[in-house]
């Protein structure tokens, strides 16, 4: 135990050196950040102090502030990009709020304020050129103006440091708008507004939400991007600060012509001019520093000491302390035209594709010669029976799928990508974001299975009472992740995932599979700390393509509104979903999709279930599968999973490629995913006459070098088990496409697709046609040179297009399987041909008379399709009990005519 | 002027208009063609909420639409929800089911709250009856119900599965004693207004006294067994969950199908059980009333009293619209020139190109009169800001499957639809054909002329009804007779009674005329077979074995004697 331990920890701490080394502590799957951010990173730094006047002239100086302010990177930026803002040096912030971003972060004290704001920190520039609290974005009227507020409320006409206009009873705007914002001037009480003036010129009085810019709606879907980051006791802190180009933000309008800063303003209080004498309320509130302690919460929302809140980022000694730092919008990717008349040509399938697809598709558009690029995300199973069925040209899939028809379908390597897990997750006492999450293929499958109890209304669920709660009270998650919060969250108990069938999923639960403990712990073995699996999963048989919500417990509780609702709890925190995006969007908002909310709707007069609120910064616990496409996009962090034990991997490009040198061809037996899981009864297929193929082409006509085109290279997650490099993870995206019966034109464009993907699509960037952060690319040599070999010689035969098969299997075939062959001999030409998949009326009366034994064409007919898998274990039963009866037969014989002629013979 | 002179005036005319005309024809040439960077369109993101009926569409068309430089964020929640933040002009966008209330069912205000507005019809769809119902242990994936059996589900007055309004409905056959479960949307929904909205116009007597007034709501009225799930994942999850053995609940048909979940193939004027495929969706909505008064608030909103009726025996009953609501005020204090051309060009592509994927994803393309329509409303964006530029972006350049440019007015999804399967019919099949794949259940026949052509020989022949086998223990239906009488070889299955006693069907090769018939055999023929062999071998090794080994221990001592 103890040897394990300090594996462990060795291997803990190579992997943090690593970490840290690649600088991929935030930005997991980044291709190589180092690079990439020495490219245009920022560093700046600035002494700030706050200071008193006291009533007798003299000052009183607090001990100043050394911050420094780092960004990662600050040219060629894009439209929602993260990049991150990390400082040092700041005063430590009080009074967390749950939320930092926009004005819920308000509540706070001596945050860092980090603004976009369009110009920059120039003074030789003409003023609408230079950064000003005007052209600073927020996403509120409560985060730039103070209305008629009472004078315990108006510290910033004490700024000592601002201008005599600044500091009247109304001030902001000359002259004062007093007819569009009428109650902003009322007797007796202070009013400062920040109007913000948008890049078309026009100025919002910036009063109420009627006189702010579009952008800045009240609820609106978008969040806001400006946050109030709070600073550990040591001061620093660090954020991923989302950059808006002026297509998402048209009024604040930053794009590669108008330059502008990323303004950070670390809140140090209120500088105070000489108070009066007694001192008034307004003066005493301008000298406040502070009700909260270093480092703690203020998730009730509470005031706090406007001296020191976010709240007034604009007046002038504050203004004064901010470091700015100048960025740079990319040129916008030429993007296809609208109007473009050709078809689209869509390509069905994997998820995983989504940012390549995006990236990928205007350099096909844009080029007469090539064609319109559509990637049209689904399952892999529906992308590859449409692609199948005619419906799609081709598909994008991870694996090759059960075949429904009898062309043989081409497998060509085209992205090399994967899933992570992605999490947020909080260190206690504010101490900032966890980075360094490892996980086991054990802790997975307790969170698939739903064996943690989630709350005590789990903990009347029968046969696993004894349970943690949620991973976070979870000896086996405390030893390898410490120092984490131990609060349970619902939350914690939950990997949201996908509802749907997906190649993800099985490769998921394949590691699963492939991991010994992990699967005695799924066969019912207690883990060490006596955590039992869910009865209801027990045994479940992994890998498979589709999770299904197994649990049935309804939990008694004297809870009114739940048991007005009563359902089962496990799949309310279950609650998964059917697209990879939902996940990365609920991590990117920290709002798990547990729906275990209930409450009482007055308006309907009825109580109901609904998603929990959205988890407080500071104790964020949530854990997703996600792409590792998003997670780079959008800067999520990624878990390291174990493969060789003791072992775990982050996903980057080494890992990537050390798995995809594991990868092999998969042997022709194991070609159709169908049969895999168990599921095969729920499969998706089209054609009940089809459904009935095998599931590999009986003598594929056209050779073993066509056959292995048609092969998907597989990661053995056994051999994922041996590895220290290799990330479990890691999967091919495939273009799939039918080598028989493409049409010309098609068949052209899915082999220019193939070639173009291959080569130039596998340069790494941000621009058209260029291969996104988060895939590994594909080159002629090196790990990934089989790959590029299998995609152009697929390319070759997608083109070229195998001509038909010219003779039907033989009669020979179709007598040794009778129940198959027989339909499939008779449909070759008619399955794909007939959408609805019916066996035309004529065929098999005709075959009835050439047929070898009438009964044989009588059987499939007879065999309804879902019964065609009905009963594997019957299948499989049936001969074995055959053969033991017949062992048993051929014993007894033997034995009678073993001992009879022994008898006479001694 | 000689023959000559006249050849060379004329040349020399021509060479002087070729002059004139080629630098016209190559500037002409130089404007055409993909947008060159200087002439790109400016857009600005746009956001909005609303449906999770059509949520899964519209995503896929804003992940279409960001290679055209469009940034649209869609976040569903609910019609309600949407209709409400459209008001409150926190959207650029709603999408809705229905049009604003007026008043909602709880007395609210359903207001756009001054801001103004139009609709404009963006996808067609079928309100799907997704379920679980498991018959020991296997699936059922073909079952259907009347119209009527649906909202008496769903207002609580028939609770078990065993009910024989069910059986009717199948045909004879009858499933196990279990309480149904109704699931339904906790939030406010535009699926259930479209769903309440159809049980009020047709089956008024049943969902009156349950909601206590009349017309619809988008917040259902749960009571007794029913449970309430917010969003139509989570409706699903609940019911594709293990714990949800004789579920029922109603979300868009591409929720099911992209589960690979059966959906209820509802019973239509025709006699037919039809499934929400993307034709008989199609054929449905051919039969929809459009308000065409372009003065009434309800402009283009839908009027769907004769889809509900729409004697097509192809038709899809429950079959509707969602619409997105635009600003089309001139001075919408959100929009601006750029959001007004994101908004006009992202429907633009909705409209035309986008609804080519609508099949695949669950959906029915919108037929030509509301792409009409659409294209109507999107110009109000023009008459709201003068610079949004419309140009070329009209019915003729556009890429909608349902019409072709040749001949406009009619519906080309609705023509090639393929009629029901003769199993399909009341008094008929059941078919054995899964749903939720999102494959039209068909004989293959298809009208040439677009009137409604019933197959098989409907009405004159009655199907020739051998009553369904009833497994006496299980309560299976073993046998449900599958007859076709337009069948060529007239002889039906034939009923084989083996030696374990269980009755199955072989069913000759003609029945292969029409979708597999039920297939809830207690044991497959194979199976029987080949267990009676199993059977029989073990009775005579169980015979035999004793008796060996009494022979073999008794020969022992026999031996070390000697």
């Amino acid at each position: 135990m103890d040897r394990r331990l300090a594996l462990t920890l060795a291997f803990i701490v190579s992997t943090v050196t690593t970490l840290t080394g690649l600088g991929l502590a935030v930005l997991p799957a980044q291709a190589d950040p180092v690079q990439r951010a020495s490219d245009s990173s920022f560093t700046t730094t600035k002494t700030l102090t706050r200071t008193f006047v006291n009533d007798d002239g003299s000052t009183y100086e607090f001990p100043a502030n050394t911050v420094t302010v780092e960004a990662s990177q600050t040219k060629e930026l894009r439209g929602r990009q993260r990049i991150q803002i990390s400082w040092t040096g700041a005063q430590p912030s009080g009074g967390r709020a749950s939320n930092p971003y926009g004005e819920k972060g308000l509540q706070q004290e001596y945050p860092v304020v980090i603004l976009q704001c369009r110009g920059t920190d120039d003074t030789s520039l003409p003023l609408d050129q230079q950064v000003r609290p005007e052209t600073c974005w927020t996403g509120s009227v409560a985060q730039r103006s103070q209305i008629a507020r009472s004078d315990g409320e108006a510290s910033w006409i004490h700024d000592a440091a601002a201008d005599p206009s600044q500091k009247a009873r109304i001030s902001g705007m000359d002259p004062f708008p007093s007819d569009q914002c009428p109650t902003a001037d009322a007797a007796e009480l202070y009013t400062h507004l920040t109007p913000f003036v948008a890049a078309s010129g026009k100025v919002y009085a910036a009063c109420d939400s009627a006189h702010m810019p579009p952008e800045a709606a009240v609820g609106a879907a978008f969040p806001p991007a400006e946050i109030a980051a709070f600073t550990d006791e040591s001061g620093a802190g660090s954020v991923q600060f989302e950059v808006r180009s002026d297509v998402e933000n048209e009024s604040l309008g930053c794009n590669d012509k108008t330059a502008c800063s990323i303004v950070v303003i670390p809140i140090n209080g209120i500088s105070c001019d000489a108070p009066a004498i007694p001192a008034s309320v307004s003066d005493s509130a301008c000298r406040k520093g502070g009700q909260f302690a270093p480092g703690t919460s203020n998730f009730a929302n509470q005031g706090v000491d406007q001296a020191v809140s976010p709240a007034l980022w604009w007046s002038a000694s504050n203004w004064a302390n901010r470091l700015s730092i100048p960025i740079t919008m990319g040129l916008p990717p030429d993007t296809c035209d609208v109007l473009d008349p050709r078809p689209p040509t869509g390509f069905y399938g994997s998820e995983l594709m989504a940012q390549a697809g995006l990236q990928w598709s205007p350099a096909y558009c844009l080029d007469k010669k090539r064609f319109k690029f559509q990637l049209n995300q689904m399952s892999d199973a529906a992308g590859w029976n449409l692609m199948e069925s005619g419906g799609g040209v081709a598909a994008f899939v991870s694996s090759a799928h059960k075949r429904t028809g009898s062309e043989p379908v081409g497998m060509a390597p085209t992205a090399v990508t994967g899933f992570a897990i992605g999490y947020n997750i909080d260190r206690p006492d504010n101490a900032g974001e966890y980075g360094d999450l490892k996980l086991t293929p054990r802790l997975v499958a307790k969170l698939l299975t739903q064996s943690y109890l989630g709350s005590d209304l789990g903990r009347g669920h029968p046969g696993m009472a004894a349970n943690p709660l949620a991973m976070m009270n979870d000896p086996e998650f405390q030893q390898l992740n410490p120092g984490l919060s131990q609060t349970t969250q619902e939350a914690g108990a939950a990997l949201l995932s996908l509802s749907n069938e997906s190649d993800i999923v099985d490769q998921l639960t394949d590691w699963i599979a492939q991991d010994r403990k992990a699967m005695d712990f799924v066969d019912g073995k207690p883990d060490p700390w006596g955590m039992v699996v869910n009865p209801a999963y027990k045994k479940i048989k992994l890998p498979r393509e589709e999770w299904p919500l197994l649990d049935t417990f309804v939990p008694q509780t004297s809870d009114t509104c739940k048991q007005n609702t009563a359902t089962v709890y496990f799949t309310q925190l279950a609650a998964p979903v059917t697209a990879l995006r939902k996940v990365s969007d609920a991590l990117l908002d920290g709002w798990p999709n547990v729906q275990t909310k209930c409450e009482f709707d007055p308006t309907t007069n009825t109580f109901k279930q609904s998603r929990v609120d959205r988890q407080t910064y500071g104790s964020r616990f949530m854990l997703g599968v996600i792409s590792l496409g998003d997670a780079a996009r959008y800067g999520i962090k990624t878990a390291a999973l174990q493969a060789k034990e003791g072992t775990f991997v982050t996903p980057n490009k080494g890992s990537l490629a050390a798995a995809v040198d594991l990868m092999q061809q998969e042997a022709p037996a194991t070609g159709g995913k169908g049969g895999k899981g168990g599921n095969g009864s729920e499969a998706s297929q089209s054609d009940p006459a089809a459904r009935l193929a095998p599931t590999a082409d009986p003598k594929p006509p056209t050779g073993a070098v066509l056959d292995a085109l048609t092969r998907a290279y597989t990661l053995d997650q056994a051999d994922v088990r041996r590895s220290k490099k290799a990330y479990p993870g890691t999967m091919v995206v495939y273009t799939a496409a039918k080598l028989r019966e493409l049409e010309k034109a098609d068949a052209a464009k899915v082999a220019l697709f193939i070639r173009t993907a291959t080569t130039e699509g596998q340069q790494e960037g941000a621009g058209n046609g260029e291969l996104p952060a988060g895939f590994l690319p594909v080159r002629r040599t090196g790990a990934t040179g089989k790959l590029y070999r299998t995609a152009q010689d697929v390319a070759d035969a997608v083109e070229a297009q195998v001509p038909a098969p010219s003779e039907e299997p033989s009669p020979t075939e179709q007598a040794s399987t009778p129940p198959v062959d027989t339909s499939t001999g008779v449909d070759t030409g008619s399955v794909t041909e007939v959408p609805s998949g019916d066996v035309p009326t004529d065929q098999p009366v005709e075959a009835v008379p050439t047929s070898a034994a009438p009964t044989v064409v009588a059987e499939p007919v007879a065999m309804p399709p879902t019964q065609a898998v009905s009963s594997e274990l019957g299948n499989r039963a049936v001969p074995v009990l055959l053969v033991l009866g017949l062992l048993g037969m051929a014993l007894t014989t033997a034995v009678r005519l073993f001992v009879r002629p022994r008898g006479p013979l001694s | 002027m000689t023959r000559r002179t006249r050849i060379r005036a004329l040349l020399s005319l021509l060479v002087a208009a070729a002059c004139l005309i080629a630098p016209v024809g190559f500037a002409a040439a130089s404007t055409v063609g993909p947008a060159t960077p200087a002439l790109r369109t400016t857009y600005a993101q746009i956001e909005g909420t609303g449906s999770t009926w059509s949520e899964l569409i519209v995503q896929q068309w804003i992940a279409d639409v960001d290679a055209n430089g469009m940034k649209v964020v869609y976040t569903g929640g609910g019609s309600s929800k949407g209709r409400k933040d459209f008001a409150q002009g926190s959207t650029d966008f709603a999408i809705s089911e229905i049009p604003y209330q007026g008043t909602d069912e709880q007395g609210n205000a359903d207001t756009s709250n001054g801001r103004q507005f139009a609709y404009l019809p963006i996808v067609a769809g079928g309100t799907a009856f997704t379920y679980q119902l498991k018959i020991g242990g296997q699936q059922v994936k073909n079952l259907r119900l009347s119209g009527e059996t649906i909202a008496k589900i769903f207002t609580n007055q028939i609770t078990n599965w065993n009910d024989p309004a069910i059986a009717a409905d199948n045909n004879g056959r009858a499933f196990p004693s279990l309480p149904i479960t109704p699931v339904v949307r906790s939030d406010g929904s535009g699926t259930t207004a479209q769903f309440t909205l159809w049980m009020d116009k047709s089956y008024p007597s049943i969902w009156r006294p349950f909601y206590g007034k009349s017309g619809l709501t988008s917040y259902y009225p749960r009571q007794g067994r029913a449970i309430g799930q917010a969003g139509s994942d989570q409706v699903m999850n609940t019911i594709a969950g293990f714990a949800g053995n004789g579920t029922i609940g109603y979300v868009e048909y591409s929720y099911p199908l992209n589960k690979d979940y059966p959906v209820v193939k509802v019973l239509n004027k025709a006699g037919y059980y039809v499934e929400p495929t993307q034709y008989n969706t199609a054929v449905a909505l051919t039969k929809a009333q459009i308000n065409q008064d372009p003065n009434s608030p309800l402009y283009l909103t839908q009027i769907l009293d004769n889809v509900y009726t729409n004697a097509d025996p192809r038709a899809y009953p429950i079959s509707s619209y969602s619409y997105m609501i635009i600003p089309t005020g001139s001075t919408d204090p959100r929009m601006t020139t750029a959001k007004r051309q994101t908004l006009a060009d992202f429907m633009y592509y909705s409209l035309c190109a986008g609804q080519t994927k609508a099949g695949p994803y669950g959906y029915s393309p919108l037929p030509l009169n509301l792409v009409q329509a659409g294209f109507d409303q999107i110009a109000k964006l023009k008459t709201a800001d003068p610079a949004v530029d419309l140009t070329s972006r009209d019915v003729k350049s556009c890429n909608n499957p349902t019409f072709d440019g040749k001949n406009l007015s009619k519906n080309k999804l609705a023509q090639i639809a393929p009629q029901p399967a003769a199993c399909d019919k009341t008094g008929a099949g059941p078919c054995g054909y899964d749903t939720g794949t999102n494959q039209p259940s068909t004989d293959g026949q298809q009208p040439t002329d677009g009137t409604s052509q019933a197959p098989a020989a409907d009405g004159t022949s009655p199907p020739t009804d051998t009553a369904p086998v009833v497994d006496s223990t299980t309560g299976e239906v073993v046998q449900a007779a599958p007859v076709d009488p337009a069948a060529p070889a007239a002889d039906t299955g034939t009923t084989t009674t083996d030696t374990t006693g269980t009755t199955a069907t072989q069913p000759q090769a003609a029945a292969a005329d029409f979708p597999v018939p039920t297939e809830l055999a207690a044991a497959r023929p194979a199976d029987t077979k080949t267990f009676s062999w199993v059977a029989a071998l073990l009775l005579v090794a169980l015979v035999l074995m004793p008796g060996v080994m009494a022979t073999k221990l008794r020969r022992r001592p026999v031996r070390r004697g000697q």
